[in-house]
C-alpha cells in the first residue's frame, strides 16, 4: 500500500514539477551574506537525528544569538512521501535532511536550492559523499554524515579457518567462507543479502571492485562483463551453499553471536546491535575487514545529505546553519551525540574516532567508497535491480541474462534528466 | 456435549489461537529486552521482564500531546461522519427529490476512487486554503465519506415508510422526524459507522504525517514511527510497546460498542 502511494505521489509530483522552474543543468546559486545568522530556521530531520538535533543546535544559537533552529522529527520510513508531498504543495521547511539515494529525485523537482559557491570546500568532504549531492553538474546541499559497508567476521572462526587476519581478496573471502563451514563448524560461512529491497547496496561494491561502471553521463550501463563477473561471484556463495538464501529477518545477529554464521556484510550500525546482543565480552570475538579486493577494495557510501529548499523563508541563516554543521569540530560532537560518522574528512583525525580500530576500517573504506548515480530515476531502477538480483541469488538465474534484463528496464525508465 | 459440538469448539479454539496468537505475542514481547525479541526461535513468556520499552517510549515522546491530537481528530471525524452520513443517507433513502439517483450514483462512484489518487491534490488544496499544520486540515477532509453514506442509506431503506408517514400525519416536521423517529432506530448502523470511522481515523498515518509540518500536530501513529525505525535498523521493543499503546483505546471503543456493532453488521448485510 505504501509503495503504491509512493508511486502515486511521485507521479503527481512529476506533473506538478512541469509547472515549476525545474532545475536545468548548470544552475547557479546566489551568494550568502556575511555576518551572523538571524531569525528562525525550520529543519526536518529523520529518526534519531530528528530527536537529538534540536538540543544539539543550541550550539549554533550560542554562536549566533539572534538565530533559532526549530526541528521537526520525521519518521525515516515515510520521509520520502512527506517531503515529496510538501514539495508538491510548497509546504517545505527551510532545511531538510535527505537520504543520499533520494537526492536525485528531489533535486529534479527544482525545489532544492543550489549550493552557494565559496561557502563549502568540496575537498573537505569524502569525494563519494560529495558526489551524491551533485545532480546534472550542480550540487544541492552538503553531505551531513556517511556510512559504508565492510565484512564483519568472527575472529575465532576465521583463525580456525586459516584466515587470522581476515579476507583480503575475492578468493580469500570465498575460501574463508568455505573453511568456516568445513573447519570451524559454522553452519554458514557468510551471510549476504539474497536480493530483495536494498540488495544493490551489497552487490554493486563487488562490481566497482571489479572495475564496473554502472552509469555514464548518458545513462545506465548494467550490461557489462565486469558487473556480470561480480554478480556471478556473488551468486557463487549461494550456489555453493556457503550463504543462506532464506534467513528470517532478525535471525542474522543471534546466529552470528552463536557462531553459526561466520561473517556478514554490513555497515557501522551493526557494531551497536552486536554488542547489545552478544553481551560485554562479545566485542573481542569479531572485527571488520575492508571489502575484499579484485582490482580494488571499493565499498558503497550511504548516509544523509542536508539541503536548503528554494522556498525557504530564511535562506541566509539556513545555509549558515549547514556551514556550521560541516565544521570539523561540530561533526565530531555530532558523532559523539548520535554516532553518525562524519562526512568531513578532517574530523576523522580526532581521537574520538581514530582510537577505534573498527571505525578506522570504515574510515579507510570511505576514502574510495562510491555511490550510485544521482539520477532522479535511481530508486525505480534500483528496485528493478533488486528483483533480478533475487532471481540470481535464490533461483539460480544466469547473472549475465539478469543484468541484460536490468539494463532493458533501466533504458526504458531512462535517467530522468 | 455431543461429538459434533466438541469438534466445533476445537475448530473455533484453533481459529481463536491463530487470530489472537500474534496479538498476545505482541503484548508479551513488549516487556522483553530487544535481544530476546529478536531471539530465534522466538519465546512466548519473557525470560527477563522489563518496562524499559515503555519507559523509552514515554520519555522520548511528548505522549500527552500526541494522544490528545489523536483523540481530538478521531472524535471530531467520528462525530462528523455520524451526522453528515446519516443526513445524506436519509435523503437518499427516504426523500424524493430531482437528481436523487444521480447523486447516489456519484456517491457510489466515489467509493471506487482509491484514496491514493486524490492524496496529493487534496493536500495541495488544503495547504492552499491555509490549513496545513492545523487541526482543521487534519479533520476537514474526513468529515464525511462515501462509504458512510452508502452504509446509512442501505440501513435506512429497511425502516418502514409507514413509520415516517405516521409521524408526518401526527404533524412532525422533517427535522423532528429525522431526529426523533429515524435516528433512534439507526443505533446499530450508527454504532457500526462510528467504530469503523474511529478506527480508520485512529490508525490513519499518511495524512497526519504529511499535513502536520511541525511535530506538535503529529498523531500517535506518526509519533510512534519516529524513533522505532531507523535508516538501517528497527527497534522492535519500541515498536511493540508503541503498538500496544495505540491498540488499547481502540479495544475499549470496540468493547463498548461491540453489541451494537455485531447487530449493525448483521442487519445491513454488509461486511
Amino acid at each position: 500500500m505504501r509503495r503504491v502511494l509512493a508511486v502515486g505521489v511521485a507521479a503527481a509530483l512529476a506533473l506538478t514539477a512541469c509547472g515549476r522552474d525545474a532545475g536545468d543543468s548548470g544552475e547557479t546559486a546566489e551568494a550568502v551574506g556575511a555576518g551572523k545568522a538571524t531569525g528562525e530556521v525550520t529543519v526536518w530531520a529523520m529518526g534519531t537525528e530528528g530527536e537529538k538535533l534540536a538540543e544539539f543546535a543550541k550550539g549554533f544559537t550560542a554562536e549566533n544569538p539572534d538565530a533559532k533552529v526549530t526541528v521537526t522529527a520525521v519518521p525515516w520510513d515515510s520521509a520520502q512521501q512527506k517531503i515529496s508531498s510538501a514539495i508538491a504543495a510548497r509546504q517545505t521547511p527551510d532545511v531538510s535532511m535527505i537520504g543520499t539515494t533520494l537526492q536525485g529525485e528531489f533535486a529534479k523537482t527544482g525545489a532544492l536550492d543550489p549550493t552557494p559557491a565559496g561557502l563549502f570546500a568540496q575537498d573537505s568532504f569524502f569525494p563519494g559523499a560529495w558526489d551524491t549531492t551533485v545532480v546534472d553538474g550542480t550540487s544541492y546541499g552538503v553531505p551531513w554524515y556517511v556510512e559504508t559497508r565492510g565484512i564483519y567476521y568472527r575472529t575465532d572462526l576465521a583463525a580456525k579457518a586459516g584466515f587470522p587476519h581476515g579476507p583480503k581478496t575475492w578468493d580469500d573471502l570465498s575460501a574463508m567462507a568455505a573453511a568456516m563451514r568445513s573447519k570451524a563448524g559454522a553452519k554458514w560461512g557468510i551471510s549476504l543479502q539474497p536480493g530483495k529491497t536494498g540488495s544493490w547496496q551489497s552487490i554493486l561494491p563487488f562490481g566497482w571492485s571489479n572495475g564496473a561502471q554502472i552509469a555514464t553521463a548518458d545513462g545506465y550501463t548494467f550490461d557489462t562483463p565486469q558487473l556480470a563477473e561480480a554478480l556471478r561471484y556473488y551468486q557463487s556463495f549461494f550456489t555453493g551453499k556457503l550463504a543462506p538464501t532464506d534467513l528470517p529477518q532478525g535471525a542474522l545477529e543471534p546466529a552470528f553471536v552463536r557462531g553459526e554464521i561466520g561473517a556478514f556484510m554490513s555497515g557501522p550500525w551493526h557494531v551497536g546491535i552486536l554488542n547489545e546482543q552478544g553481551g560485554k565480552d562479545f566485542a573481542s570475538k569479531y572485527t571488520v575487514a575492508p571489502m575484499p579486493s579484485k582490482q580494488s577494495s571499493t565499498s558503497f557510501i550511504g548516509g544523509s545529505n542536508i539541503a536548503v529548499f528554494k522556498d525557504a523563508n530564511n535562506r541566509d541563516a539556513a545555509w549558515k546553519f549547514l556551514a556550521w554543521l560541516s565544521k570539523p569540530d561540530v561533526q565530531v560532537r555530532w558523532y559523539q551525540t548520535v554516532a553518525d560518522l562524519p562526512a568531513v574528512r578532517s574530523a576523522w583525525s580526532d581521537p574520538a574516532l581514530s582510537g577505534d580500530p573498527i571505525l578506522q576500517v570504515f574510515g579507510e573504506q570511505l576514502k574510495s567508497a562510491k555511490a550510485p548515480p544521482a539520477f532522479p530515476t535511481w530508486s525505480q531502477v534500483a528496485a528493478a535491480f533488486d528483483v533480478q538480483a533475487e532471481k540470481v541469488c535464490v533461483a539460480g538465474a544466469d547473472p549475465a541474462a539478469a543484468l541484460k534484463a536490468v539494463q532493458n528496464q533501466a533504458s526504458s525508465i531512462g535517467t530522468g534528466s | 456435549m455431543t461429538r459434533a459440538k466438541l469438534l466445533l469448539y476445537a475448530v473455533l479454539a484453533l481459529g481463536l489461537l491463530v487470530v489472537v496468537g500474534p496479538f498476545v505475542w505482541m503484548l508479551l514481547s513488549s516487556f522483553k529486552p530487544e535481544a530476546e525479541i529478536r531471539a530465534v526461535p522466538p519465546t512466548w513468556w519473557p525470560h527477563t521482564w522489563t518496562l524499559g520499552n515503555y519507559r523509552d517510549l514515554f520519555s522520548r515522546l511528548d505522549f500527552p500531546q500526541y494522544f490528545a491530537n489523536s483523540a481530538i481528530v478521531a472524535v471530531l471525524v467520528t462525530a462528523g461522519n455520524l451526522l453528515f452520513c446519516s443526513l445524506l443517507g436519509y435523503a437518499l433513502a427516504k426523500l424524493d427529490f430531482p437528481g436523487r439517483k444521480a447523486l447516489f450514483l456519484a456517491v457510489l462512484g466515489m467509493l471506487m476512487v482509491p484514496g491514493m489518487v486524490t492524496f496529493v491534490p487534496q493536500f495541495v488544496l488544503i495547504s492552499n486554503m491555509g490549513l496545513a499544520n492545523s487541526y482543521a486540515g487534519l479533520v476537514l477532509p474526513f468529515l464525511a465519506g462515501p462509504f458512510g453514506v452508502f452504509l446509512m442509506r442501505q440501513f435506512l431503506l429497511s425502516i418502514p415508510d409507514d413509520l415516517i408517514e405516521a409521524a408526518r400525519v401526527d404533524g412532525a416536521g422533517e427535522w423532528r422526524i429525522f431526529w426523533r423517529v429515524v435516528l433512534p432506530l439507526c443505533k446499530p448502523a450508527l454504532a457500526t459507522l462510528g467504530i469503523l470511522t474511529f478506527l480508520a481515523s485512529w490508525n490513519n498515518f499518511l495524512w497526519p504525517l504529511v499535513v502536520a509540518t511541525t511535530d506538535d500536530k503529529y498523531t500517535l501513529p506518526v509519533a510512534l514511527a519516529l524513533y522505532s525505525i531507523g535508516q538501517n535498523r528497527a527497534y522492535y521493543g519500541l515498536l511493540l510497546a508503541g503498538a500496544v499503546v495505540v491498540v488499547v483505546p481502540v479495544l475499549i471503543v470496540f468493547l463498548a460498542l461491540q453489541r451494537h456493532f455485531m447487530r449493525g453488521i448483521a442487519t445491513t448485510g454488509l461486511k
